[in-house]
């Protein structure tokens, strides 16, 4: 072994490193045909523990809005209050084009993409300049005004006012009508297409500087990083889950309720990740999953005290299990005997100028003392 | 060099060459309080500056000011490296131009690997050096790529810092305090990485408590005081003048 020299082991070293990561492995796409196999028995399965297959539905449209929630809270570490403003208008753009244009939703989604680009681009431009709790507040208060806006009397002509927009036509796909398991399996396909795209977000470069960001954004200026194009491009990913997931909610539902866009609507999806497990692909899934279901079947069993139930369980979660159902699955691995890597749940720090305060105090203490 | 050129002062003698680089009366607050006070010097290429100056002088805030940092924020005064203004750059436009900042808590970015930490530093524009070479330099560092890096000792972690500078297209390296708050073993490694710095050739500015030390390291001294440069000079005349370090640095 003495042959090896040290530059001879580094070389070895920097030749494994500077083969690129595969961004789709082996195990993912077991992964990813464990989680079509599963998505797409669901109106079946969820028959079988007392849902219904609507239910089905509702879950794998919730679970692309949850998705690319965590694109932004999980991965990037900003907690956004105002993802309704995304469903909403989304829901709304698309439920105006089946109205008014045409029932085919391949335009409805496609205006409803676009628009919702635009908006997103503009309110990240004027939330993302603010980090911690200043950036979840504006985003609250864009969402706040988005609804007073849809519920304004100048829109009330357009978007139905408190009623809702009410009166659409059952939504087409290229002549034949969207209904029941036709639009499970269309809004599964998204779902589908949206969790390969999120599991190679999380593998690729730009993932890891999502995760940088996270960590520590002013560490990643001084490397030279634009650190706002990427803040601003893991926020309008974020959004688009959203949009999609508002247009397809009208698909299903050819009706827009004034909750869509709702700040009611932007806690759900806040709970559903933090429940599920945030900066996981599967958690914020499953925290849809469990959301709907506790909503939709849990409560006919325990009768109207549900919603204290949920609390409490919400409360005990973050207590005790603040990674999430992802976390009580990897405790429970754990307990058995097996090893597992240690992972960091935090929600985002609340003083991400944390370097900037630090060196504050230092200066201010060297000024005393220079005196 | 039309640019360069401009980098001068008008009243600047049109024969010298142009510095690498150059701080031009530089005025910087932070917050409220005046801290930088008009700090004027220049750095040659290749030269190591041993920045120093009491508590409160204003050394890790013109280290800052030179990085562009968010704070302190410059108000006035130029500042040119290889013909570039960084006065008017942001923090991560400063960092594309080539400068490097390594403050006093090594940036490390934790949660990510080692080597990570090195790759989002090439995933920037105009990356330096590759990992293969990084890794023949700090063989300490290959060993360690898979582990979090902010589970490596303190030492470990300046060498990184240094490491993930050097993954940048690096003109200008400015070390902050690189031997605070280390044990003296520790405080023997980083010497032989700022020695091995040396070697390569890098421009650099450092701050440290440690006056001596840095001396010993540098080419030339800038000393700060109130604010402003009070003096400036070779290295080694400072470390023979007992007055002047008596003056200025208490030692």
């Amino acid at each position: 072994m003495s042959n090896i020299t040290e530059a001879g082991l580094a070389t070895g070293y920097a030749r494994a490193a500077s083969r690129q990561p595969a961004l789709v492995t082996g195990t993912d796409l077991l992964v990813i045909g464990a989680f079509v196999l599963v998505v797409l028995t669901m109106p079946w399965w969820l028959v079988l523990i007392a849902g219904y297959e609507a239910l089905a539905t509702k879950i794998v449209i919730w679970a692309i809005f949850a998705l690319g929630f965590d694109i932004l809270l999980g991965f990037t570490g900003y907690l956004s209050f105002g993802h309704a403003a995304f469903f909403g208008s989304a829901a709304y753009i698309t439920g105006l084009s089946l109205k008014h244009l045409t029932s085919d939703i391949v335009p409805a989604m496609a205006i409803s993409f676009a628009g919702l680009f635009v908006i997103a681009l503009v309110i990240g431009v004027l939330t993302l300049r603010r980090s911690g709790i200043y950036f979840s507040i504006l985003t609250l208060a864009f969402a706040e005004m988005a609804h007073a806006l849809i519920l304004s009397s100048t829109l009330q002509a357009w978007t139905g006012g408190d009623n809702g927009l009410t009166g659409l036509p059952t939504p087409t796909l290229l002549g034949s009508p969207m209904r029941g398991l036709t639009v499970f399996y269309f809004a599964s396909a998204f779902l589908v297409a949206g969790f390969i795209a999120a599991l190679v977000i999380r593998r690729s470069p730009f993932g890891l500087m999502l995760r940088a960001i996270k960590e520590n954004p002013m560490r990643l200026e001084y490397t030279g990083v634009n650190v706002f194009a990427y803040k601003m491009s893991a926020f309008v990913i974020s959004a688009m889950y959203a949009g999609i997931a508002g247009s397809l909610t009208v698909i299903y539902e050819p009706y827009v309720a004034t909750e869509y866009i709702y700040w009611s609507t932007s806690g759900e999806v806040v709970i559903m990740s933090v429940i599920g497990g945030v900066g996981t692909l599967i958690g914020p899934i499953l925290g849809a999953g469990f959301m709907l279901y506790f909503e939709n079947v849990i409560q006919g069993f325990i009768g109207e005290q549900w919603k204290l139930v949920l609390g409490l369980i919400f409360v005990f979660m973050v207590i005790f299990l603040p990674g999430g159902f992802v976390d009580l699955a990897r405790q429970i691995w754990r307990s058995l005997g097996h090893r597992i890597r240690a992972r960091r749940y935090n929600v985002p720090d609340m003083a991400p100028e944390a370097d900037e305060d630090r060196l504050r105090r230092r200066l201010d203490r060297e000024e005393a003392e220079a005196r | 060099m039309t640019i360069a050129a401009e980098a001068r002062p008008a009243d600047a003698v049109a024969s010298a060459p142009a510095p690498f680089f150059a701080a031009r009366d530089v005025h910087a607050y932070y917050g409220e309080s005046y801290i930088v006070q008009g700090v004027d010097f220049e750095v040659r290429e290749k030269e190591i500056v041993a920045l120093l100056g009491r508590n409160g002088a204003g050394k890790t805030s013109t280290l800052r000011t030179i990085a562009r940092a968010a704070q302190p924020s410059l108000k006035s005064g130029e500042i040119w490296l290889g013909g570039m203004p960084l006065h008017r750059m942001s923090t991560h436009e400063a960092a594309r131009a080539g400068v490097q900042l390594v403050p006093e808590d090594r940036r490390i970015i934790p949660g990510l690997t080692v080597e990570q930490n090195l790759i989002v530093a090439q995933v920037a524009e105009r990356p330096g050096w590759p990992l293969a070479q990084i890794y023949e330099h700090f063989p300490r560092l290959a060993e360690r790529r898979r582990q979090d890096a902010i589970t490596m000792s303190g030492g470990e972690q300046q060498m990184l810092a240094v490491a993930r500078a050097l993954a940048r297209d690096l003109k200008l390296l400015l070390l902050d305090e690189p031997y605070e708050g280390l044990a003296p073993t520790i405080v023997r490694e980083i010497e032989s990485i700022l020695q091995e710095v040396k070697r390569i050739g890098i421009t650099t500015i450092i701050v440290e408590q440690n006056a001596i030390a840095a001396l010993q390291l540098a080419d030339r001294a800038v000393i700060l005081d109130m604010g402003t440069v009070a003096y400036q000079g070779p290295a080694q005349e400072v470390l023979d003048n007992a007055d002047l370090r008596h003056q200025y640095l208490a030692i």
